[in-house]
C-alpha cells in the first residue's frame, strides 16, 4: 500500500474534521475521493502528504509513518509526491520552465537532467512553445497542465489533486481529467478529490465518498450523465 | 554545487524589487550603528588619553627640612626597590629651586620676596611602575611613602586620575548598554524585515515545502538577507562615522577605532542581523532548528 490510514481522525480546533476514516491506495490506483463542500476531502488530502498530522489513528505514506517522521525525513516524503492545487499555485515570479524544474532544483538534480527532463515533460503536453512564458500569460487550462507538468517532473509514485478541475470550464476540466488518466495508466496512482465525481468516466476509478468527515462506499457509480 | 547555484537564485528572487524596504532597513541598522560607534570612538579616545596620562604622571614626596641628602638617598633606595615602583630620583633644594624658576618664569619674583635662608624642600620623585599606575596603587604607595619618617607630604594627581578613571569606566558601562539596546533593537527591526519578507513569499515558501525542499534550503535566503543587511548597516555606519571624524579632525584632535575594533563592529553587524533573521524565521516559519519527531500541528 502506498497510503494507508486507519482510524484517522483529526479536528481544527473543535471542529471534527475527519473522524475515524480508514482507507488505503495501491500502488498504480485512481482514487476518487467525493463529497460536498467541508465534508473533509483537503483534510484528508493535507494528512496524505503530512501538512497536518492525525489527532488519532495511524497513517503511513510511501514509507513513512505519521507518528515517527521527522522534520528532516518531511522533504524526502515529499519528493515522493506531486500535488495539484485548485488554483494552480504557479509561482508568479518564474517562468513556465522554473515553475516545472522547482522540485529537481531544490532536490539538487544536475541542470543538464534538468533541462532534459523539463523539455521532454513540456512536449509531453505540448507547452514547449510556453516554456519562457509567465504563469500571468497562460490561460487557466495551461495553468492547470504545468501545476502538473511541476507535479510529475520528479516520477512521483503518487500524485495528489485537490478539485483540480474547480476552476475550469468543462471543456478544459475533461482534458485535464483525461491528462490525470493518462498519468495513471503510465503508473502513477493518483487521488484525487472532487465535489463532482461525474466527471470521471466509469469504471477507470475506485470512490470514496466523504460526508462531514465520515467516510463511505457509495455502493454505486454516478455516472456520466447524473 | 547545484544546489548552491539555486539557494544563490533564490536569494536574488528575494531581494529582487524589494530595493526600497532593504534601503529602509539598511538606514535604520546604520543609524544605529552610527550612535554606537560614536560611543566607541568616545570610549577609545578617552582610554588613551588615560593610558597617556598614567603613564605620565609621576608622585613626589617632599622631605623635612633637616634630613640629610644621604639619608634622602637610603630612603629613595628603599621606595625605588618598591615592587610598584620604576624609578626614584632625588631633588636637592637647589634643583627645585632651578626647576621652579625654569617652569615660573612669571612668579620668580615670589622666591625673591622670601628670605635669603629661605629653601624650597628637598623631594624624591617617584615614577611608578606599570603596575603600580592603577588610582588604587597609586594611593596605596602614596599611604606607604607619606608614612615614612622624615616625608612632610606625598602629592599626585589622584583626583584628576581617578575622575578620568570613573569617566572611562562610566563611558566602557554606557557603550555594553548601548551595545545592548543596539542588539536588540537591530534583531527585532530585521526580524520584522524578514517576516514581511517571508510573508511576501509565502506561496514560493509553501511550493518549495511541498516539492521537498529541504528546511535549510527555504530559510537560507532569508538567513543571507539579515547577514548581508548587518554587514552592510555596521559598514555604512562605521563609514559615516568615519566621514565625521575625518571632518573633525581639525577641530577636536583624535583618533579613529582602530582597525580591530572597525572588524569587530562590523562583524557584530553581521551577527546581529543573522540572530534578527533567525528570529523573524521562527516567528513566520515555526519549527526552525527542530529535528525530532514532529508532534502534531501544522508543520512545512
Amino acid at each position: 500500500m502506498l497510503v494507508s490510514m486507519d482510524g484517522v481522525s483529526y479536528r481544527y480546533r473543535t471542529w471534527p474534521a475527519l473522524e475515524d476514516v480508514t482507507m488505503g491506495l495501491a500502488e498504480g490506483e485512481f482514487l476518487v475521493v467525493s463529497g460536498p463542500s467541508g465534508a473533509g476531502k483537503t483534510t484528508l488530502l493535507r494528512l496524505m502528504w503530512m501538512d497536518i498530522l492525525p489527532d488519532t489513528g495511524t497513517l503511513e505514506v510511501a514509507g513513512f509513518r505519521a507518528d515517527g517522521i521527522t522534520r528532516r525525513e518531511l522533504p524526502l516524503l515529499r519528493r515522493k509526491l506531486g500535488i495539484v492545487f485548485q488554483d494552480f499555485r504557479l509561482l508568479p515570479d518564474r517562468t513556465v520552465y522554473d515553475n516545472v524544474a522547482l522540485p529537481l532544483q531544490v532536490a539538487g538534480t544536475a541542470p543538464r537532467m534538468i533541462r532534459r527532463r523539463v523539455f521532454e515533460l513540456l512536449a509531453e503536453m505540448g507547452l514547449s512553445h510556453r516554456r519562457i512564458s509567465y504563469p500571468h500569460e497562460l490561460s487557466g487550462g495551461e495553468q492547470q497542465r504545468i501545476a502538473i507538468a511541476r507535479a510529475m517532473v520528479s516520477h512521483p509514485p503518487i500524485l495528489l489533486a485537490d478539485e483540480p478541475t474547480g476552476n475550469l470550464d468543462p471543456g478544459v476540466s475533461r482534458m485535464i481529467v483525461d491528462l490525470l488518466l493518462d498519468i495513471n495508466r503510465g503508473g502513477t496512482a493518483v487521488v484525487m478529490a472532487t465535489h463532482d465525481p461525474r466527471q470521471i468516466p466509469e469504471g477507470t476509478a475506485r470512490m470514496l465518498f466523504l460526508d462531514r468527515g465520515r467516510l463511505s462506499d457509495p455502493g454505486f457509480w454516478p455516472g456520466m450523465g447524473g | 554545487m547545484a544546489l548552491l547555484r539555486m539557494v544563490f537564485r533564490e536569494i536574488w528572487l528575494n531581494l529582487r524589487g524589494r530595493g526600497s524596504s532593504l534601503l529602509v532597513t539598511l538606514l535604520m541598522v546604520s543609524l544605529s550603528f552610527v550612535v554606537f560607534d560614536v560611543f566607541l570612538l568616545v570610549t577609545a579616545n578617552l582610554g588613551s588619553m588615560l593610558e597617556r596620562e598614567r603613564e605620565s604622571i609621576g608622585m613626589e614626596a617632599f622631605l623635612e627640612e633637616g634630613l640629610s641628602p644621604q639619608a634622602a638617598r637610603s630612603m629613595g633606595d628603599v621606595i625605588a626597590g618598591m615592587e610598584q615602583v620604576r624609578s626614584v630620583y632625588y631633588v636637592t633644594p637647589r634643583e627645585a629651586e632651578a626647576i621652579f624658576r625654569s617652569q615660573f618664569t612669571r612668579r620668580e619674583e615670589m622666591l625673591d620676596l622670601l628670605s635669603s635662608e629661605y629653601r624650597l624642600p628637598a623631594s624624591l620623585q617617584i615614577t611608578p611602575a606599570e603596575s603600580g599606575q592603577s588610582p588604587a596603587a597609586m594611593e596605596e604607595l602614596a599611604r606607604t611613602v607619606a608614612g615614612m619618617e622624615g616625608v612632610v607630604d606625598v602629592v599626585y594627581g589622584e583626583e584628576y586620575l581617578s575622575d578620568l578613571s570613573d569617566t572611562v569606566s562610566a563611558l566602557a558601562r554606557l557603550d555594553l548598554f548601548a551595545g545592548l539596546v543596539l542588539v536588540v533593537s537591530i534583531s527585532l527591526v530585521v526580524a520584522n524585515t524578514v517576516r514581511l519578507s517571508v510573508s511576501r513569499r509565502s506561496l514560493t515558501v509553501q511550493i518549495m515545502s511541498i516539492s521537498g525542499a529541504s528546511g535549510w534550503f527555504v530559510r537560507t535566503p532569508y538567513l543571507v538577507e539579515g547577514l548581508v543587511s548587518g554587514l552592510a548597516g555596521s559598514a555604512l555606519g562605521l563609514a559615516l562615522v568615519a566621514l565625521a571624524s575625518q571632518m573633525l579632525q581639525g577641530t577636536i584632535g583624535h583618533r579613529f577605532l582602530p582597525l580591530e575594533w572597525s572588524l569587530l563592529v562590523v562583524g557584530l553587524g553581521g551577527i546581529v542581523g543573522l540572530a534578527g533573521s533567525w528570529l523573524g524565521l521562527r516567528a513566520a516559519l515555526p519549527g526552525l532548528g527542530r529535528t525530532g519527531p514532529v508532534r502534531g500541528g501544522r508543520i512545512r
